[in-house]
């Protein structure tokens, strides 16, 4: 059995930090015509940690980094850095270093050149040989060493990639911000980068935001996520955090994977919820902060929490076997229950031998821990 | 069709392989070929009257074509951050100006300079004192470079704004996160990657103005150019000078205008 442990003691990270923070927003909004890219954000974030914007398309998380770099002005609202308000410096003026989803490296400099491009404008002047010094630390430290003199269109886009990268450190900013910078690479390369990613964070100890839409590269990189919707952070978290409790179905969905159960709120006592489905289920939870009885809610489930049982026993549901996807270290079934629908079950092959997993069509009883599951308001 | 093309090409360069094959005519008469030689050509260069022209034509060539490098990048990048309707307005007067035959602009400039010499001519004459000679405004050199700096001028915003749109604005905010203010981003990112494009704009409108031939008999006072002596001779009869003149014209023209291409062709490197 898989266990995500529920920590109780978790901070919830929306509380301030104690350390001054390098960044903040404060009750930023942008609008772009009659679209509202940022709703009331605010934010601090803390000197050195890894922070990530998680999103759909279209939620705001480029227009957040846009703001924080520079590139756009928050239609109301303070944008902090370093603890000065910096809404009206350009983005030359802000020691912070953007890479870009396409990289943006300039097509006529070399490789060396692009990533002394932004110590060459420091004034006073750096010294040549220190320019030089600092291009080839850079370089070491995204292992391109011999690259100097390279074209950079001659390069692949893991290159590319770590050249860009290179180009934003070696100023070392305030703030690293990063938009979708794996999205151009392949799954393979995509999984190498993440963990040099992260390696050089914790090398070089620069505060990273990130944006992605990617939950899975959010999860494993971020020491905090903030989940994005429709120009609004509506959850800030660290990955466990956000995976555990999740305040609402769109985060339990959008972090993770979950089987929702709609239905009406019962009674809530002691935390605890009773969920009415319309087929007549009675199915408890760790009831959503809010929740009251006769609300709409939904169950949430994560896949891994349902137990399979080729026998009945107290309090488990009967179902069908109805797909089977064989994942190696785990199996994914599909589950068809008569009142609740189809549901996602993740089992692990752990101590389970082959002859005991079970096979497409083949009746099952399911169950879980009502302690693990949820019930959340839906949105 | 295959023929019908044939013969359309036959028409248009017929004339001009003519003209090339009896500058190296031996004989004086444009009637009969004798045998080869270059002594047009050697008569040319040692005629007073077109070097002078040539050297009018030269001049005039290299400082419009200068000017309108300079003040056509200059345009462009100023029309590249406009939005909206004035964009649209402006896009649309330089196709304009580039559409308008040769003998409007021609007639336009020559009667706005007229107008303006007029008006600044007695204007001049009263700020100087009355024992001195005061300047005066006229149709000359400097109005010829006027008038094709004007028309090249359009050409040259057509060929940078063409690669300005195809440079990704993305390389801009790179650069001012990167620290770099405007001035600089432009000296540093935007310049060298329009410079084959001010560069080809630079070689059609010199070629453009050394070509030229309506605009400047409107505007070239007493001066002469080379297409204008050409003209004026021509109507003393077609020398096997006249011959040589146009076969250099032509071949100097066309280089311009491959090498031009050739700039325009490379693959902004991606
Ligand atoms: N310059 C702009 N002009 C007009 N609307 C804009 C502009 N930039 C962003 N928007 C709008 O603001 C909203 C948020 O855009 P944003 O680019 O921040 O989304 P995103 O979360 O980064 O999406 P994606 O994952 O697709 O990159 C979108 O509806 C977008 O259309
Ligand atoms: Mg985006």
């Amino acid at each position: 059995m898989t266990h995500i442990p529920i920590d109780l003691q978790y901070a919830t990270s929306e509380q301030p930090d104690a350390r001054p923070p390098i960044a903040a927003l404060r009750n930023v909004f942008k609008v772009f015509g009659d679209v509202v890219a940022a709703d009331q954000l605010n934010l601090s974030i803390a000197p050195g940690e890894f922070l990530s914007f998680l999103g759909p398309s279209g939620c705001g998380k480029t227009t957040a980094l846009r703001m924080l770099a520079g590139f756009e002005a928050p239609t109301s609202g303070e944008v902090l850095i370093d603890g000065q308000v910096v809404n009206t410096i350009e983005p030359y003026g802000r020691p912070v270093n953007m890479v870009f989803q396409s990289y943006a490296l300039f097509p006529h400099m070399n490789v060396a050149d692009n990533i002394g491009y932004g110590l060459r404008q420091r004034r006073p002047r750096l010294a040549r040989a220190e320019i030089a010094r600092k291009v080839g630390r850079a370089l070491e430290i995204v292992r391109l060493t011999g690259f100097e003199k390279r074209r950079v269109w001659e390069m692949s886009g893991g290159q590319q990639q770590r050249v860009a990268l290179a180009r934003a450190i070696v100023n070392e900013p305030k703030l690293l911000l990063l938009d979708e910078p794996l999205a151009a690479l392949d799954r393979k390369l995509r999984k190498e980068m993440q963990i040099e990613l992260q390696d050089l964070q914790r090398q070089i100890g620069i505060t990273f935001v990130l944006v992605t839409h990617d939950q899975e590269e959010a999860l494993s990189l971020s020491d905090r996520i903030c989940v994005m919707r429709e120009g609004r952070i509506i959850q800030t978290g660290d990955p466990q955090n956000l995976y555990d409790h999740p305040k609402s179905r769109y985060v339990a969905d959008f972090v993770g994977t979950s089987n929702f159960i709609d239905g009406r709120v019962e009674h809530v006592a002691d935390g605890v919820a009773t969920l009415a489905t319309p087929s007549g289920l009675r199915l408890q939870g760790a009831a959503n902060a809010g929740l009251k009885a006769g609300d709409e809610a939904c169950l949430s489930v994560r896949p891994e929490q349902i137990h399979m049982h080729r026998d009945a026993a107290p309090g488990s549901l009967p179902g069908t076997v109805h797909n089977r996807i064989f994942l190696g270290e785990h199996t994914e079934y599909l589950v068809q229950q008569p009142a609740l629908g189809s549901l996602n079950v993740l089992a692990p092959r752990q101590g389970q031998p082959d002859d005991l997993s079970f096979q497409t069509g083949e009746p099952v009883h399911i169950n879980w821990n009502p302690a693990r599951a949820l019930v959340l308001s839906p949105d | 069709m295959r023929i019908y093309a044939f013969c359309v090409y036959l028409f248009l360069y017929t004339p001009i392989a003519i003209i090339a094959l009896f500058s190296f005519n031996a004989g004086r008469h444009a009637s009969q070929l004798q045998g080869f030689s270059v002594q047009w050509y050697v008569r040319a260069f040692r005629n007073p009257f077109v070097m002078d022209a040539l050297e009018t034509s030269l001049i005039v060539a290299f400082v419009s074509a200068t000017l309108a490098s300079v003040l056509g990048t200059l345009a462009a990048v100023g029309l590249q951050t406009m939005r909206g309707p004035a964009r649209a307005v402006f896009d649309g007067v330089i196709y304009v100006a580039i559409m308008i035959p040769g003998i409007v602009i021609g007639i336009a400039t020559l009667i706005a300079l007229v107008t303006v010499f007029d008006v600044l001519n007695p204007l001049l004459a009263s700020l100087w004192f009355e024992d001195r000679q005061p300047p005066r405004l006229s149709m000359g050199i400097g109005s010829l470079i006027a008038a094709h700096t004007m028309f090249t001028m359009a050409l040259v915003i057509v060929i940078v704004r063409a690669r300005l749109a195809s440079l990704e604005q993305v390389l801009g905010e790179a650069s001012a996160d990167l620290y770099a203010t405007p001035l600089a981003t432009f000296m540093q990112v935007t310049l060298p990657l329009i410079a084959p494009a001010i560069l080809a704009g630079f070689l059609l409108s010199f070629t453009f103005s050394f070509d030229d031939f309506i605009i400047a008999f409107f505007v070239a006072g007493s001066e002469t150019t080379l297409p204008i002596y050409v003209f004026s001779s021509i109507r003393r009869g077609v020398t096997p000078e006249i011959n040589a003149i146009g076969t250099i014209v032509m071949v100097a023209s066309l280089l311009l205008l491959i090498i031009a291409q050739l700039i325009l062709r490379r693959r902004p490197e991606r």
